[in-house]
């Protein structure tokens, strides 16, 4: 009886599915965390993708052929992120899955990815190992801004730039990718013969940063590192300035960072990033600013890695074609290359033996009190993907 | 010294959040799992008040505080008032299915973005030198003064009012309440509008002091073992559970390691449910034993 | 309908039956058709979801055991599925374990823990019982977070597909049929656990645990048994979850995960394994159906992140409006409109008839 039920649900479910596809076009799929806790993060590159491939469809498509983006949302939860890759790569005109979440979904994403080789591109999440050079997997690309291991490393030397002996406190929190670079910056700070004091993991729900703020400046730090997500990165700051602790904080420039600058008016606060923020005022983030006007909930800052990962996409397509599969937009975005025209230090540039990209560039940003604006402390560094 | 101090705002924090489980479990029986969402809806009320009256930080305030007794009171006669007589698992599968309700509708309307409502109010959270090198936060100072006097507050109503005493009559045994003519819908619904607004205020402060976004409702949860360690139906097993729970936290955070922290409340309570599960404080007779 | 009217049986045998009346026959046979051509026919992402929903019938089957029959309230279902999955992973990752073994060590970790998670029930019950459960939980979840971190697995373990005689499980057909096979034989055996005395004994634990005592029902040692099995059903459970998905990650079994199975046992009944697989297919379909109306109805792209916390909402509000207004869940309403026609023009309650 009931399954009779289920039987006819699942095919007027499959109905849905296979009316609202139309083949002519460059089907996408995106997942992302849409309403979880990076949803802020997330949702902000799900919209730069969908604002940006709006345009392109206005203006006559890509070879002439439209792009369809499904989107789908995961939540950052992992069985979530699975369902989505599943009905994914069971589309068969899907061609690319577009992963916009926290690292807990990579697995069930990569898992279904390779029953089905559907490439993946990963936006504005962490780049998951299999990215990187010598041997990255054929599948999987990236081009999301940070890269735990360099990041840690350049603003360690940045740290050490400015000012010889700084006494470093460290602050991650407590989910494994932030904990294991926060660890190796502990390490490569050490070797660089800084005083490292200690490093401090807080939980993702924490009630009161106080408690760990406390033992950073009791442990008399004069610069505190943080790769972690923003509201850690932050709430450590400002607990760390309740206190009155004096010193300079310097943390990773996640997409929100210029509206934060802005908010925060502290010049002890300064942020590394490999986007360039809005107030360089390029001519590309004019483009942005006009096209996305009103179309987003999110401050247009928070546009930028959604904006690289679809005028990435862009590229593939336009180089893979018409008609195209799955192997053949795969093998196009093998050696593919393309200028970011100021979004970044550098274009990102993918080869058979690198899905990430061969140079990353950082820049530091800070607060100009007396200018009453944001400034940049230090310009475009370039520093090498191993 | 300053570690006395961190304790003392999340003593605070916790002994508030607790105070909402409490008061519903007391009187009602039932356990509130959608604390942490309404903890969250009041903060954002606050916040969404805070941008219409911008000019006028107290009447938002106000306002705020106004809302979180009425969404109480809204939730029990709407919703809970239902539930009476039906399993207590029910009526708990209930808070947590309104949980999740609740929590899809305020990314509906507030996104999930970070949300600052003291900005909105116009103030400044600024730094307090309290000597001895110890300094808090202005919205931390005023946590810990706002759960000592709520927590006065509770004492005095149910010690000293008429409805105070009816309500822990009818937590006590509702069928003599109700022979004895006390109303029991308005004993349960005063409950949740109570407990909404002691767990608002949590929400408030901490929203008022950090920032607000999805994550707190979580934060709620966290609060749980406080209760349980204290006693699901004693405000002062809250106060003394809390005080254990965040010095244990607070603690392994100065002198082990952080990543302690996140597990020790459920260290505390788990030892707590093996030796005494019904809580330090809490009623013996009441627990259901085979 | 399939069912009779009346209570004709006339000797023990006819009692045993699992299928009474011809119709039955019938109908049963047009569902094992149904059920035998449905990944024939149907597009991939329908297959997908009914092997999810498989899945979910072993698991909830599971919980309904516990809950449903023997009264014990368990909020640490999630961590005994990732106690399953965990162990298949672990077993996989560090000795390259196959399914063959993987398998039956899910099941057996799967019930030394049900053992764990059994003794508060001897002490406790209700909420209380509940929540040691849910301390357990975050205790397997704290186990297997350390476990991912200190090997470097933080972004969860990949699973080969499990191979069986060389043939390697792959395609969402082939899962079909092994999961269907999974799931019905899952549900017969608790069907007929519940016709023999354990299963009698069980429903008088959860009715009256005392007067289940004072009649010679060893309340504890049953009790502990109900734990075992159906912490190893959970675990099995878990184990193919693990092999299904490819892949292993602790943050997959959260507590949103236990309320699903709740949500399962509670939506679909209260003491009817009917009640399990009405749940399981309720909840496994539901975001999709929501999906799928938000899709037919005119939506504006602009407001598509609005959709998925309608969707959330959605479930939450249904959810609720089953305990307040259908505590029996679907199996509630499904006897209800079942009885109507068996009875029409009557209306009265059903006598016998044969239960859900």
């Amino acid at each position: 009886m009931i399954k009779r039920s289920q039987l006819m649900l699942a095919a007027v479910l499959g109905a849905f599915v296979s009316t609202t596809l139309a083949a002519d076009s460059y089907v996408l799929g995106l997942t992302g965390d849409l309403t979880g806790r990076d949803a802020a993060n997330s949702g902000a590159v799900a919209d730069g993708i969908r604002i940006y491939f709006e345009r392109v469809n206005r203006t006559g498509g890509i070879n002439g052929h439209k792009v369809e983006v499904l989107v789908r949302d995961n939540q950052s939860e992992p069985s979530r992120a699975a369902t989505d890759a599943q009905t994914f790569v069971n589309n068969e005109d899907l061609l690319l899955m577009i992963t916009a979440s926290l690292s807990s979904t990579y697995a069930p994403t990569i898992s279904e990815s390779k029953r089905k080789g559907v490439p993946v591109l990963f936006a504005g999440g962490v780049c998951p190992r299999e990215v990187f050079p010598p041997k990255p997997d054929p599948l999987l690309f990236c081009t999301s801004g940070y890269a735990a291991e360099t990041d840690v490393k350049f603003a360690v030397d940045y740290i050490q730039s400015v000012q010889k002996n700084a006494t470093l406190g460290l602050i991650s929190m407590a989910i494994p990718i932030s904990r294991g670079s926060i660890d190796q910056a502990a390490e490569y700070a050490k070797s660089k013969g800084m005083k490292v004091i200690g490093h401090e993991s807080a939980p993702p729900p924490t009630a009161n940063y106080t408690p760990y703020a406390t033992k950073l400046k009791e442990g008399g730090a004069d610069w505190v590192l943080s790769w972690a997500p923003w509201v850690t990165q932050v709430k450590t700051f400002e607990a760390l300035r309740q206190l009155g602790w004096k010193g300079n904080f310097i943390s990773y420039g996640h997409n929100v960072a210029e509206e934060e600058l802005k908010r925060i008016k502290d010049p002890g606060f300064l942020v590394f990033t490999t986007n360039g923020m809005f107030s360089d005022g390029q001519p590309v983030h004019k483009d942005v600013l006009a096209t996305a006007e009103g179309k987003t909930k999110f401050p247009i800052t928070y546009l930028n890695e959604g904006w690289v990962a679809a005028m990435t996409l862009e590229a593939a397509l336009k180089k893979a074609g018409w008609p195209v599969n799955r192997a053949k937009l795969a093998s196009a975005m093998d050696g593919l290359s393309v200028d970011l025209r100021g979004l970044r230090g550098g274009p990102i540039t993918w080869t058979k033996t690198n899905h990430y990209r061969e140079q990353l560039y950082y820049r530091v940003y800070g607060w100009d009190a007396a200018g009453n604006r944001i400034k940049t402390l230090k310009d475009w560094t370039s520093r090498e993907v191993k | 010294m300053q570690t006395v101090a961190n304790i003392a705002v999340l003593v605070a924090i916790y002994a508030l959040i607790g105070s909402g489980y409490v008061l519903i479990y007391r009187v009602s029986r039932v356990l509130n799992l959608a604390q942490g969402e309404l903890m969250m809806l009041v903060a954002y009320l606050l916040f969404s008040l805070a941008t219409l009256f911008g000019g006028h930080p107290a009447s938002a305030l106000a306002g705020a505080v106004l809302l979180s007794l009425l969404v109480g009171l809204v939730l029990y006669v709407v919703l809970m008032r239902r539930m009476t007589g039906e399993l207590v698992i029910a009526a708990v599968l209930v808070t947590i299915a309104l949980g999740i309700l609740l929590r899809g509708l305020m990314v509906l309307v507030w996104t999930g973005q970070m949300a600052r409502p003291l900005e909105k109010l116009g103030w400044q959270n600024s730094p307090l030198a309290l000597g001895h090198g110890v300094a808090l936060s202005s919205v931390a100072v005023t946590t810990i003064f706002v759960a000592i006097a709520i927590y006065v507050g509770l004492f005095v109503f149910f010690r000293y009012t008429a409805w105070g005493v009816r309500m822990r009559a009818v937590g006590e045994n509702p069928l003599l309440a109700a022979q004895r003519g006390i109303k029991l819908h308005v004993a349960y619904a005063m409950a949740w509008a109570l407990a909404t607004f002691s767990g608002g205020c949590a929400g408030m402060l901490l929203a008022l002091d950090s920032g607000l976004d999805g994550t707190m409702a979580i934060i709620g949860l966290k609060a749980f073992p406080v209760v349980l360690v204290g006693g699901l139906d004693s405000l002062r097993g809250a106060i003394v559970g809390a005080l254990i729970v965040a010095s244990a936290e607070v603690l392994a955070i100065q002198l082990i390691d952080p990543l302690v922290s996140d597990v020790v409340p459920f260290v505390v309570l788990i030892a707590m449910l093996a030796v005494r599960p019904w809580g330090l404080f809490g009623t013996e007779e009441d627990i259901q034993r085979v | 309908m399939a069912y009779a009217s009346g209570y004709f049986k006339t000797d023990y045998a006819m009692e045993l039956r699992l299928i009474e009346t011809r119709w039955q026959k019938v109908s049963a046979a047009v569902l094992v058709l149904a059920l035998g051509v449905f990944p024939l026919i149907s597009p991939q992402v329908a297959i997908g979801i009914a092997n999810q929903v498989f899945i979910a019938i072993v698991g909830a089957a599971a919980l309904m055991l516990l809950t449903g029959y023997a009264g014990q309230i368990s909020l640490g279902h999630a961590g005994l599925l990732a106690a399953g999955a965990l162990t298949t992973g672990v077993l996989f990752k560090e000795l390259g374990a196959t399914f063959w073994v993987t398998l039956p060590a899910s099941a057996v970790v799967g019930g030394l823990l049900g053992l764990v998670f059994g003794l508060p029930s001897l002490r406790l019950k209700g909420l209380y019982l509940a929540i040691t459960t849910l301390a357990l939980h975050f205790v397997v979840a704290f186990v297997g977070g350390e476990y991912e971190t200190r090997r470097g697995f933080s972004t969860g373990i990949l699973i080969s597909p499990p191979a069986i005689g060389g043939f390697a499980l792959q395609e969402q057909q082939h899962w079909y049929y092994v999961l269907l096979a999974i799931a019905v034989a899952a549900m017969l055996f608790c069907i007929n656990l519940l016709r023999t005395r354990t299963g009698r004994a069980l429903m008088a634990i959860r009715d009256h645990d005392i007067v289940a005592e004072s009649l010679g029902i060893p309340v504890r040692r049953y009790k502990l048994l109900i734990f075992v099995v159906s912490s190893t059903m959970t675990s099995v459970a878990g184990c193919l979850l693990a092999y299904y998905r490819g892949f292993v990650s602790i943050e997959a079994f959260s507590l949103y995960l236990t309320i699903d199975y709740v949500a399962m046992v509670i939506i679909g009944g209260l003491g009817s394994m009917l009640g399990a697989v009405l749940g399981a297919l309720f909840v496994i379909t539901f975001p999709y159906v929501i999906e799928g109306l938000l899709r037919v109805l005119p939506i504006p792209a602009g407001i598509a992140n609005e959709m998925f916390a309608i969707n959330y909402a959605a479930f939450g509000l249904v959810m609720i409006l089953f305990l307040v207004f259908e505590p029996l869940g679907l199996v509630g309403i499904w006897r209800r409109v079942r009885n109507y026609f068996l009875l029409w023009p009557y209306r009265q309650t059903a006598v016998g008839g044969g239960g859900g």
